[in-house]
């Protein structure tokens, strides 16, 4: 008799999910296993901004009710840490000593926010955006026609921009080299889209020119929450400081799996690691590119579903290549505003 | 209740003194030491962590120092710069348990917070009248020096710099390594009758002192020069045959740094470009940040999971504002009109499989190269070995590094070799520890006999030494420097230390792995309280023991079935030491033991 294949899938967001739905279809009687970190089943994570407009239930978030996973014969974990992976014994541990064994496994954990290093020791006093906690953590935190101080500047942190300047507060941007991260923009046409940003509503401030950030810090009694200081002595005042210096993989539990690792999981373009039985998907790895002879992450909604649907089929024996779905150019429309096709979902 | 005290069965065991406390020299208890106090194990000089880290918890920092003392005449330095193989290995990193002991901080805790004046421990031998002559001030001369002038002897340094210390003192940035805790430990190591004398060069060359002299003079020779010597950076195309530090802006990271610490002023461009792995390649970066670098990237051929250095220092680095970059080789160097570099050509590389030591491969991939623009290079790929400076032919291995035989000489009657020399470029513990080792090899050769051996110390502890909430403590972390101050300084030490609360906090994580905890099974009832109690699965009823080849108790036969246990066994390699098993004991048949690896005069 033959035994039931075992897929486990860590992760629950796009990639994640548009795996397991695929490895579903395509392999009808094996068993698949979705491990999240996440309490919440998977949410849409561009939809955060929201929040903002007063969109604060977190079921309205939810992209598959409990009865898809249910229907689907999907097995969802939730709140479960993964703190091993033993790739030659094909087996993960998780953080309450539970043992699984895995056919295959795909990696689709993700990318969390990244701090720069020099930043760290300000973290207590800086809000983040990666989960739905966050952003309402981040809503209390701003009074009515607040201020917020927008720390880096990547499209994740444009996009919410532009839903608070839209709802009455003001922003500021302390910009860097990862203003506009992940789009790399050429120096020329630096200056052209920091007016268009300036056009939309937002303080642009450049760090460098003001001596580099030099200290984070709460606001006197009666004043802003914080206060940014900078090296020529200048400051800024808000009620939130929100870094956002785009995303660093999560892969932590992958660290002497065996599987080779730099910034994030390196797969040949048929998205497997160098273990034959362990795939990866999503911003948590880096795919070799023949035409550029390097290891390059893909970043946006499209490209990440691309991605768990292409392991998903490669895992069940398709054994296609990576194509990127999607423009990754950064654009000005016609009346001068920026747009990023990173901002597109669904 | 008594508290029935461990005694070991073997003949070769003796007892020294009342109370219980015994010595054994049975390869059984040097082995469970061995296999069951791991950081001890891994740490090269041999350092009885759990005791030191023990001294602490009771607030005696002075005796901690000591105990680190008798491993390393170095402790404030170590516990500042030392490779941590210790934290690799500690217990309480294994999967499950959480993160290792800071125990490189909690070395630096006993240095630190030990009394001023605090009285230092030597225990010294008769005077031999014979004479050895050691070449190099570094680490592993100094603790080569230290214990042979304990073991009586009269010991002349030979070291070319105007400042012992070698690497110490030359190669490390004193942001990572205050001087003034080097000369102090330095003073403490060579001030009983160790003639120490500088910018004193041994060599061929007229005006130097030769080997064969020194050879001639004492009754030994040590070599412990180091490693010092740039390894070529293999380029291709013009650049296999051409030395790249004769362009502009080009360097090799030791000489840049030994250049720097002689007093030689340095600089460097805007955009710092340092090729390497290393601590040298991390140091040389962050001293880049300080010398004025805006871009400051270390480029390495793997990955940073792959390099050997420790998560702290790349963490440290990179707040600086260092930058690492992976899988790229450099190809050759590419030149402005004024034959200045201008930027670097790297291939990109992919992973290959493993090299010794557990280092990774890097491929470099046809057609994939690119330029990095920068205008400074250092390169600190890795040192080799020099030879040139003996005129005494010794025999070398294959890494053309001096081989020794199995009496620690060289292939040249009465000359010695300690540290990187023999090892090529490998950590300040290890040569420490290497030193140390060649010291007894050196003294028996000298004496005839070996006037040291190893035993274990079991001594019977009356009750648990820990709390299980001690578990559930997090790895303490170590403040440092704020970030504007410390790159504007070369000399600011950027680790501030524990203060005498969170020297405690951490301590007091230590498992304590040289306590030993049995279960008499003549006394056990077999009521399973303790295995009830048990926070990991370490107390087994078993059936059988294996033994291994050198009589040491091996791995354990478990069984479930009721009429086939042997016995009832704590399993000292899964045990935490929490204690939970003895307060739980109804009949109080467990014991526990404290099993320390020392020396006593053979």
């Amino acid at each position: 008799m033959a035994t039931v294949r075992h897929h486990i899938v860590i992760g629950s967001g796009v990639a994640g999910n548009q795996a397991a739905e695929t490895l579903r279809e395509r392999d009808p009687e094996s068993r698949v296993t979705i491990i999240t970190l996440s309490r919440l089943p998977f949410f849409n994570r561009y939809d955060l901004p929201r929040v903002f407009r007063g969109e604060r239930d977190w079921r309205n978030f939810i992209i598959y009710p409990a009865e898809y996973y249910r229907k689907n014969r999907i097995a969802l974990r939730r709140a479960t840490r993964v703190v091993n992976v033993d790739s030659t014994a094909q087996t993960l541990t998780l953080e309450h000593k539970e043992i699984l064994h895995f056919d295959s496994l795909l990696v689709a954990s993700g990318a969390g926010p990244y701090l720069p290093e020099e930043l760290s020791e300000f973290r207590p006093l800086l809000h983040g955006f990666g989960a739905f906690r966050d952003a309402i953590e981040v809503a209390d935190a701003l009074p009515k026609n607040g201020h917020a101080i927008l720390l880096g500047g990547d499209t994740i942190g444009l996009d919410l921009a532009r839903t608070l300047l839209d709802i009455g507060h003001r922003v500021t941007l302390v910009a860097g080299p990862y203003t506009f991260w992940p789009h790399e923009v050429a120096a020329e046409d630096r200056s052209k889209y920091v007016a268009a940003l300036e056009r939309m509503g937002i303080v642009v401030v450049d760090a460098n020119q003001r001596g580099c950030l030099t200290t984070i810090e709460k606001g006197a009694k009666g004043l802003s929450a914080r206060r940014v200081v900078f090296g020529d002595g200048s400051d800024i005042s808000g009620d939130v400081v929100m870094p956002f210096f785009g995303v660093a993989p999560s892969l932590d539990f992958m660290l002497g799996s065996g599987v080779d690792i730099e910034r994030g999981l390196l797969v040949s373009p048929d998205l497997r690691t160098t273990n034959p039985n362990i795939y990866a998907a999503g911003d948590v790895c880096q795919i070799w590119t023949d035409r550029e002879h390097r290891y390059c992450f893909y970043h946006g909604w499209k490209n990440v579903r691309a991605m768990g649907e292409l392991a998903a089929r490669n895992i069940t024996g398709a054994n296609e290549p990576w194509v990127p779905t999607q423009d990754e150019s950064l654009q000005l429309t016609k009346d001068g505003k920026i747009h990023s096709p990173f901002w597109e979902y669904q | 209740m008594g508290n029935t005290p461990f005694r070991p069965e073997a003949a070769a065991v003796s007892q020294t003194a009342d109370g219980g406390v015994f010595v054994s020299n049975d390869p059984r208890d040097i082995g469970w030491v061995k296999e069951n106090v791991p950081c001890q194990h891994a740490c090269p000089a041999g350092t009885n962590v759990p005791s030191y880290i023990r001294s602490i918890v009771e607030g005696r920092y002075g005796e901690s120092y000591e105990v680190n003392r008798e491993a390393n005449v170095l402790p404030g330095v170590l516990g500042r710069i030392c490779s941590r193989t210790c934290e690799d290995a500690c217990r309480h990193g294994w999967p499950g348990n959480g993160d290792p002991v800071a125990i490189c901080n909690l070395k630096r805790v006993a240095a630190d917070l030990k009394n001023v004046g605090h009285r230092i421990t030597e225990s010294l031998f008769a005077p031999t009248g014979k004479r050895i002559a050691i070449v190099g001030a570094g680490p592993a001369g100094v603790a080569a020096a230290h214990d042979l002038s304990l073991f009586g002897h009269d010991v002349v340094i030979y070291e070319r710099e105007e400042r012992p210390g070698g690497m110490l003192r030359y190669g490390i940035p004193e942001f990572r390594l205050p001087r003034a805790i080097l000369d102090t430990e330095l003073h403490n190591a060579l001030r009983l009758g160790v003639h120490l004398r500088t910018g004193v060069e041994v060599g061929n060359e007229p005006g130097q002192i030769r080997v064969s002299q020194l050879l001639a003079d004492y009754d030994a020779v040590l070599l412990a020069t180091g490693c010092t010597a740039a390894l070529p950076i293999p380029l291709r195309d013009e650049w296999e045959k051409r030395e790249p530090t004769e362009v502009p802006g080009i360097e090799y990271g030791l000489d840049f740094l030994v250049a720097m610490h002689r007093g030689i002023k340095k600089t460097v461009g805007r955009r710092v470009a340092v090729i390497g792995a290393g601590f040298t390649a991390l140091d040389c970066a962050r001293v880049a940040v300080r010398l004025g670098g805006a871009e400051v990237t270390i480029h390495i051929r793997t990955a940073e999971e792959y390099i050997p250095v420790t998560q702290e220092e790349i963490f440290e680095a990179k707040r600086e504002g260092v930058r690492i970059k992976g899988l790229r080789s450099p190809m050759k160097f590419v030149l402005d009109a004024e034959g200045k570099v201008a930027g670097i050509e790297f291939a990109q590389n992919r992973l290959g499989g493993w090299r010794e030591k557990g280092r990774r491969l890097a491929i470099p991939i046809e057609g994939s190269e690119f330029i990095e623009p920068c205008d400074t290079v250092i390169i600190a790929i890795g040192q080799q070995t020099m030879h040139d400076f003996t005129d005494t032919p010794l025999q070398l291995d294959r890494w053309k590094n001096a081989r020794l035989g199995d009496n620690g000489m060289t292939s040249q009657p009465g000359v010695f070799a300690a540290g990187d020399y023999v090892s090529g470029a490998s950590t300040v513990v290890q040569s420490v520890g290497h030193g140390r080792h060649m010291a007894r090899r050196i003294d028996a050769w000298l004496l005839g006999r070996e006037r040291l051996r190893q035993v274990v110390r079991i001594e019977p502890v009356a009750a648990p030494l820990r709390e299980r909430a001690d578990d559930f403590i997090p790895r303490q972390h170590m403040p440092t420097a704020a970030l504007g101050k410390r790159v504007k300084s070369m000399a600011r030490e950027v680790e501030a230390g524990f203060d005498e609360a969170t020297a405690q906090e951490e301590a007091k994580r230590c498992y304590l792995c040289n306590l030993r905890y049995q279960i008499d099974v003549d006394r056990c009832i077999y009521c399973r309280a303790c295995i009830e109690v048990a926070p990991r699965n370490c107390i087994k009823l078993v059936g059988g023991v294996e033994i291994d080849a050198d009589g040491a108790y091996g791995k354990l036969i478990e069984t479930k079935e009721w009429n086939k246990i042997g016995a009832i066994w704590i399993d000292n390699n899964q045990c935490i030491r929490c204690g939970a098993c003895y307060n739980a004991c109804p009949v109080k048949c467990i014991s526990i033991s404290r099993c320390e690896l020392t020396e006593v005069e053979a």
